[in-house]
Formats: C-alpha cells, sequence, structure tokens
C-alpha cells in the first residue's frame, strides 16, 4: 500500500515549505558543517514525535545517551529523560567502527530497539560508519534506507567536510538515495543569511526553493526566518482555476489519454505556485498530448 | 526584519530602467530576486555572477569601493556590497537614468546592511 501521509518535522516553519512535512516512510537527509545544528534538527524531529505519543529509535555515533540527555536539558527539553524511562524513546549509542556489515546491523538494531512500523528514526551522524568500498557503501546504503523506510520515516544528518572559507559543499554520501536532502549552512559572519536552510530534494513534493534563514534559539531549537513573501511563493495560487478547468474539459475528448491527462492536470493545479497564469503552459501540453493521441487514433 | 528588505528591493526594482535586481550572498548563492518577467540575457548574467561573485566581492572589499560596474551588451551591472557577506546587483537597461539608480542602489544596500547585520 502506498502511503501518502505526512510527517512533521517539528522544526518551526519548515513543514509549511515541504507541502506540509516529511512524506511518510521516507529517509531525509540532512547535510552541513560542523555547528550549523544537525544534531538539534534530530533531536527536535524526534521530540516532536515522543510529545505526541509516537515512538523513536535515536542512533547516536557521536553522543552517549547521558550527552544527549544533558544538552536536550541545557537547551530546555528535559522531558526526553521521560521519554527513555517510559520506553518510547531508544538511544542507541556505538561506533562506526564496531560495524561489520553496517547495512545489517543498523537495520537490526532499530528492529530489536522498537519491534513498530511507524517509527521515527534517526541516525545521527551517518559520516562514520566504515564501509569497504565506495561500490560497496552506496549498495549498504540503498540497503539501510530501504529497511528503514519498511520501519518509518528517517532522518539521517551527514558532516560535510570543513575547509578554510567554511563553504565546502562536498560530501562523499550519495544524496540521491535520499528521498529529501535538507542543507544547512553557516557561513560564520555572524548575519541574517549566514545560516541558512535549503531543500535541495524532496521527491514526489513540491517543495520551496529558497535560500531560508535560521536561527537556533534555546527552548526552541531551529526556527526558520522565512519571509512572507517567500511563504507566498510555496502556496498552490486558487486564482487560476477557471484555465485548469478548462483544460480539463478538452481533455474529455481525448479518450483514455485524456482521463489520464486530466488527472496529471488536477495534480498541477494542487501545485500550481507560480504567479504566473498557466494557459501558456497548458495550451503546449494539450498540443503535444493530441499529437500523440491523434496518430494513435 | 527581512520585510523591510524585501521592501527596499521592490522599491529599486520599481524604478523605471531597472531589469532586474538580484541579493546575492558571498558563495554566489542569490537569496532574492526581482526580475520583470523571463529574459534570457538576464538568466545569462545570473550565471556568470554566480560564478564571479565571491572574487568581485573580495576585490570591492580590499580596494574599499562602493560600487563596481560591469557592462553585458546593452546592459550596465551594477554590483554594490551590501554587508560582509552579502552584495546587491542591479541590472539596467542603456537608457535608464544611471545617476538615479546608482544612488538608489547605494540607498537599497544601506537598508540589506541593516536588515541583515
Amino acid at each position: 500500500m502506498i502511503k501518502m501521509g505526512r510527517v512533521s518535522t517539528g522544526v518551526y516553519g519548515l513543514d509549511d515549505l515541504t507541502g506540509g512535512g516529511l512524506r511518510e516512510n521516507t529517509i531525509t537527509m540532512v547535510r552541513g558543517g560542523t555547528g550549523v545544528g544537525k544534531t538539534t534538527f534530530a533531536l527536535q524531529y524526534s521530540l516532536f514525535g515522543l510529545n505526541r505519543g509516537e515512538k523513536v529509535v535515536y542512533i547516536s555515533f557521536e553522543m552517549s545517551e547521558e550527552q544527549i540527555i544533558r544538552d536536550c536539558g541545557d537547551i530546555g527539553w528535559g522531558e526526553i529523560e521521560y521519554h527513555i524511562q517510559r520506553g518510547d524513546l531508544k538511544i542507541i549509542h556505538l561506533f562506526g567502527e564496531d560495524l561489520t556489515f553496517p547495512s545489517l546491523d543498523i537495520v537490526e538494531m532499530v528492529r530489536k530497539a522498537v519491534p513498530s512500523h511507524n517509527l521515527r528514526i534517526v541516525v545521527d551522524p551517518l559520516t562514520y560508519p566504515t564501509f569497504y568500498s565506495e561500490k560497496e557503501k552506496r549498495k549498504s546504503l540503498s540497503t539501510i534506507f530501504k529497511e528503514l523506510r519498511k520501519m518509518g520515516t528517517a532522518v539521517v544528518t551527514l558532516e560535510d567536510l570543513a575547509d578554510s572559507n567554511h563553504v565546502h559543499e562536498g560530501s562523499n554520501m550519495p544524496l540521491y538515495l535520499a528521498d529529501t536532502v535538507i542543507y544547512l549552512q553557516n557561513l560564520g559572519f555572524g548575519e541574517m543569511y549566514d545560516r541558512t536552510l535549503r531543500v535541495m530534494k524532496h521527491r514526489g513534493s513540491k517543495h520551496g526553493d529558497s535560500l531560508y534563514p535560521y536561527s537556533i534559539e534555546t527552548g526552541l531549537g531551529i526556527v526558520l526566518r522565512t519571509s512572507p513573501r517567500q511563504l507566498e511563493r510555496v502556496k498552490p495560487k486558487t486564482k487560476f482555476d477557471e484555465q485548469f478547468k478548462k483544460a480539463i474539459e478538452k481533455t474529455r475528448t481525448m479518450g483514455e489519454v485524456g482521463k489520464k491527462l486530466s488527472v496529471r492536470i488536477e495534480a498541477l493545479q494542487r501545485n500550481w505556485t507560480h504567479d504566473e497564469d498557466p494557459s501558456q503552459v497548458l495550451k503546449l501540453v494539450l498540443e503535444e498530448e493530441m499529437k500523440g493521441y491523434v496518430k494513435k487514433t | 526584519m527581512s520585510k523591510r528588505l524585501e521592501e527596499a528591493l521592490d522599491e529599486l526594482h520599481e524604478i523605471e530602467g531597472v531589469e532586474a535586481c538580484i541579493l546575492y550572498r558571498i558563495d554566489g548563492v542569490p537569496i532574492t530576486l526581482r526580475a520583470k518577467g523571463y529574459r534570457e540575457h538576464i538568466l545569462e548574467t545570473m550565471f556568470w555572477l554566480e560564478k564571479q561573485i565571491k572574487q568581485v566581492l573580495r576585490e570591492i572589499n580590499t580596494e574599499g569601493l562602493t560600487e563596481t560596474i560591469f557592462y553585458f551588451r546593452n546592459n550596465r551591472i551594477l554590483i554594490n556590497p551590501s554587508s560582509r557577506s552579502t552584495v546587491l546587483v542591479t541590472i539596467t537597461g542603456a537608457e535608464a537614468n544611471q545617476q538615479l539608480i546608482s544612488l538608489e542602489a547605494l540607498r537599497a544596500s544601506k537598508i540589506i546592511e541593516d536588515c541583515v547585520t
């Protein structure tokens, strides 16, 4: 069965830019350099679910359970201890070098920790597991992601290597394996657009494609400072409904091809965020589709 | 804060002869853009700017310049540093009032500086 639901990220302002949150049973990679807020993102995502009765498995390659509890306490998220005691949050602390077969080990750990199918899963950061070769790494990651998708909705953080300019964008992890990629940056000038979030990819969903400034606030975590105009740009526009309606009417003369096309146009209508009239696009689509239809008939 | 920044760009963009104004980050990533419809030459200019902005901004800062001007075909490209990490680019047509636009771009860049720092 194909799942259509959304999972709220808990990151203030991000759900509005991603069509309502992360798609259920998908993998989201959050990448960025040191100190951009990847772990804060992961903890925020976890706590949002925990505070709403969901279960979370948190695989930490960096911080121990004690460190996580302490850091959460400092930021104002003391409730994390309660969730651990209740058994809703399972933190697994391990070293990448200790994994013999990363793909099997990670999946097995999650499965054993909380046997459930609607988990929030966090791997923070995935940079350190040792893979034998590039080829093996891609295959291993693909297997890990495939299995994690079956168990829930996962957020995986990735550490980017920093260079002297703090703007290094290299990551040797195959990002194409993830369903969603979120890029956090901090240029280090202390200005508004130094700390920014970009949604680089959000498979199967419309998303904002601007550069969104954010801050990390004690007690809250990551808060996006999206301007009203940026928000307006990701909202579907209803003022062109008439144009879509006319186009859908035209598809009715195109038999089976038309039926499929009308579904596509409806999807386009639901996701038309541009301020420009879609008539030109719709005309082009109808002409092209009509060509194929006429040829066949 | 960002509302004021957006308004400053809107005002600059509304001046006759301004074809586009773009706020870039120092690494060449466009932060926000105002353009009068789709024009291919603006896109070409943006591709060029994305590659050059870091270098140009470094030069501007080293030399202590308040603006740098490039000419591309019929366009004048005005580059104003607006803060340590941002730069304002104004693309104008040949018939534009260059003096007015220079002043307005400078004014907008000061507002941007106030907003982002």
